[in-house]
């Protein structure tokens, strides 16, 4: 069960609209490395998760990954607020805007819509917990990305926080591996999958 | 060995080949303090790694709801950690300290500026829950 909290995780507050930014910040939001793909893969994977610090550290990750999403549709949100036509033609965001209008919607930088195609769960210890690695790595490099087109310091403000996330959430899931391993075979990891031969 | 600092962590002398090792986070201590950990997007100054050394300073986090949300960003850091490191007994007080601080901080919040939860509405005279903005609806003053 969920709680909603009506408060962001850390304060997103863009003066300036600017749909030009929103363009390509929506991949935090729908696209392949985004907050969307990282919830619903932790709060999936936890399912089959044999100890108990995996799926506690996939449900408590998997929730935050959802309050990012919250926080990535705020900028997205404020960025595109009160934008006129003429401001929408100015920003090249007239695909976007005729499927969407000013409305949120998971989806790409390059305008592919959300898909579960972009996150795994396996069933399988080893192999889901260095996907959830991998992912984080993938997500901070897009906001490094991003660190890089965005020139508007209250969107970059946001960006840096969500960015050291990942790799905070990258060390607790290499610490969710090692406790794993140290349960595992010594001989041969690969002996066996605990989440599936009980 | 050295002793790691803390920035660094253990790995074992021996490891079985053909997996991956990360260091373990000795201790939960270093930590910044509330509000700079929210800015800095970490609890833990050796887990803070910007890129191209872009980095936040608390100055901006001054406001009602950012001291709660500092609060919380504390707990959640903690949880993790925990998650990882459950036997850990400093980190647990440290936990048990921050929830403290943060409900009473909450009860204050909540009784100036209105319902964070559904569960805020028990004192309420009326159906207020969605009278405030939504935490997406920043407006400049």
């Amino acid at each position: 069960m969920f709680v909603y909290e009506k408060k962001l995780q850390y304060p997103v507050q863009i003066k300036n609209p600017n749909p030009k930014l929103a363009k390509f910040i929506i991949s935090q939001y729908g696209g392949p490395d985004g907050e969307l793909g990282a919830s619903m893969r932790y709060l999936s994977q936890r399912f089959s998760m044999p100890y108990p610090e995996l799926a506690g550290i996939l449900t408590d990750i998997g929730v935050e990954e959802l309050g990012h999403l919250e926080m990535v549709g705020t900028i997205i949100y404020q960025l595109t607020r009160n934008m006129t036509p003429e401001q929408v033609k100015a920003a090249g965001l007239e695909p976007y805007f005729v499927d969407h209008t000013a409305g949120v919607y998971p989806q790409f930088a390059s305008g592919t819509p959300w898909t579960a195609a972009t996150m795994a769960v396996k069933g399988d210890v080893i192999t889901d917990l260095t996907e959830d690695m991998g992912a984080e790595q993938k997500a901070r490099t897009t906001y490094d990305n991003i660190l890089r087109l965005s020139d508007d310091p209250d969107v970059n403000d946001v960006i840096k926080f969500l960015r050291e996330r990942e790799v905070v959430h990258f060390q607790r899931f290499g610490e969710a591996l090692r406790i794993a391993t140290e349960k595992m075979d010594q001989k041969n990891f690969y002996a066996v999958n605990p989440a599936f031969d009980r | 060995m050295e002793d790691c600092t803390y920035k660094q962590g253990k790995l074992p002398t021996c490891a079985p080949l053909a997996m991956g090792y990360t260091p373990m986070q000795q201790s939960s201590e270093p930590a910044y303090e509330d509000k700079m950990a929210l800015a800095r997007g970490t609890l833990f100054p050796g887990l803070d790694l910007p890129f191209m050394n872009m980095v936040n300073t608390p100055e901006n986090l001054s406001t009602p709801l950012c001291e709660l949300m500092a609060l919380d960003f504390v707990v959640q850091e903690l949880k993790l950690y925990l998650d990882t490191h459950p036997k850990d007994k400093e980190a647990f007080a440290a936990l048990q300290t921050c929830i403290r601080l943060s409900r009473e901080g909450r009860k204050r919040y909540v009784e100036r500026y209105g319902a964070i939860t559904i569960d805020d509405m028990r004192c309420a005279e009326s159906f207020t829950w969605i009278d405030q903005p939504w935490p997406w609806q920043w407006k400049e003053d």
